[in-house]
């Protein structure tokens, strides 16, 4: 009777029924199309606005926890390849700080042996037990140690490839990992460049190096740094004019590693050799 | 009016959904997800409490050993705080007090991560072959068994 019932079975007589339920048809398709836009937009919306459903609002200025303001620091790193004695006293301390399980690092040493013909990198447990005598099977020209961990990017892939929002950067520059939410899909593991992060066999969730956080937001160095014995490893903010690490990355030559990727390191190096990745 | 209706309908079920969203979003997203980012806020507090210090740095050993502390600073050891030898404070300390006997490592092997001589360390950084350094210094008897502290103090170790 009515032009709704037509419209549920247009098919029966096309010829007749078209001219008259032309407008109505356009209309409602119009009319579904634009409800899924919006409903679709409001998902969006609700999704995407941060503390649209959850949070309450009240938006702290500053890092929680007493004393200390993460917006007035920027850390930063320094390592002084030419310095380092290969002791694996930071790798040690690390592990004891942190309690990193055997077999897995946030900081490791690399010891480099170089020659024209060729190379050799080994980095036994690490570095953790310092490095045995080795002989060379080519002429070597140099050798070194060079101290690895993450390197705390600003443009960090792990964080980019992270599912859960489990991986962060702090205001203070550093990346860490929340282990509530890390799903343990090691995707950053994969991301990283650098080889930073690991997955806990405990927890079964990323973990990487801090620059001990819990120290540093208390005044203190990171562990590598505190025992580090020839100052190879220097922990700096770039947020004081007179810290020596800022004066040095500023005025003297310093590198970063795998500069290509433009992962924008915070983590420098004076005297890297380019044999090092 | 029917038309209406059909608006009505379609309004009624995406308020449903926006609700149904918003509700289950309070459920899973945490409180401080996404205050300074996509990440949860709190984690930053959770991680500067994550455990004490347990390295105390040279400093923190003075107050109880000050005459190893004072050797320790005038010697060739100067840089080299006490937890690298030693052990971490927090093995020793709990809450102010003395909670267990600090490891003392005598082998050759705990100088030899510095000192022994291998491919890698800087030429100018005092290193040795054992049994090549004891010979030079005039030693009798076997190497086996000799160990640095014989005749260096690790506290100031230049003889």
């Amino acid at each position: 009777m009515s032009k709704r019932d037509e419209s549920v079975s247009p098919n029966r007589s096309p010829s007749a029924a078209a001219p008259a339920e032309g407008p109505s048809e356009i209309a409602r398709r119009r009319f579904l199309a634009t409800v899924l836009r919006l409903s679709g937009g409001a998902i969006v919306l609700l999704a995407g606005v941060p503390g649209a459903g959850g949070a309450t609002g009240e938006a702290p200025a500053r890092a929680s926890g007493e004393g200390y303001d993460w917006s007035e620091h920027r850390y930063a790193y320094l390592i002084d390849t030419q310095r380092c004695i290969g002791c694996g006293s930071c790798v040690r301390a690390c592990a004891a700080e942190n309690g990193v399980p055997d077999g897995f690092f946030r900081t490791w040493v690399e010891r480099y042996v170089v020659g024209l013909e060729d190379s050799h990198v080994d980095s036994p447990n690490g570095g953790k037990d310092g490095f045995p005598p080795i002989q060379a099977s080519f002429v070597a020209t140099k050798h070194f140690f060079v101290p690895k961990m993450c390197n705390h990017c600003r443009e960090t892939p792990c964080i980019q490839v992270c599912p859960v929002g489990a991986s962060y950067r702090t205001k203070d520059g550093v990346v860490m990992v929340d282990g509530e939410r890390c799903i343990g899909c090691a995707y950053c593991v994969q991301a990283c460049p650098y080889g930073s992060r690991f997955i806990n066999p405990v927890t079964h969730t990323a973990e990487k190096c801090t620059w001990c956080y819990h120290r540093i937001t208390k005044g203190l160095r990171p562990a590598c740094v505190e025992v580090c014995p020839t100052g190879t490893r220097m922990f700096g903010d770039m947020k004081r004019e007179d810290d020596p690490v800022r004066q040095a990355i500023e005025h003297d030559r310093v590198a970063i590693l795998q500069g290509h990727l433009l992962t924008e390191p915070q983590c420098f190096y004076l005297n890297l050799d380019r044999e090092v990745r | 009016m029917e038309h209406a209706r059909h608006v009505f309908r379609a309004l009624l079920l995406l308020a449903a959904v926006m609700a149904a969203i918003s509700l289950g979003r309070g459920f899973l997203v945490p409180r401080s997800f996404g205050l300074h980012g996509p990440y949860r806020f709190d984690n930053v507090a959770e991680q500067m409490a994550v455990r004490p210090p347990r390295h105390g740095g040279a400093a923190s050993c003075t107050p109880c050993h000050a005459a190893n502390a004072g050797k320790r600073l005038a010697g060739a050891h100067r840089t080299v705080s006490c937890e690298i030898c030693h052990a971490p404070l927090a093995l020793h300390v709990a809450d102010g007090r003395r909670s267990a006997a600090m490891p003392i490592d005598a082998s050759f092997t705990l100088c030899a991560r510095c000192h022994r001589k291998i491919l890698g360390r800087p030429e100018r950084f005092p290193q040795v072959v054992l049994e090549q350094h004891l010979r030079e210094q005039g030693a009798q008897g076997p190497i086996q068994g000799r160990v640095c502290l014989d005749c260096h103090d690790p506290h100031s170790p230049k003889l």
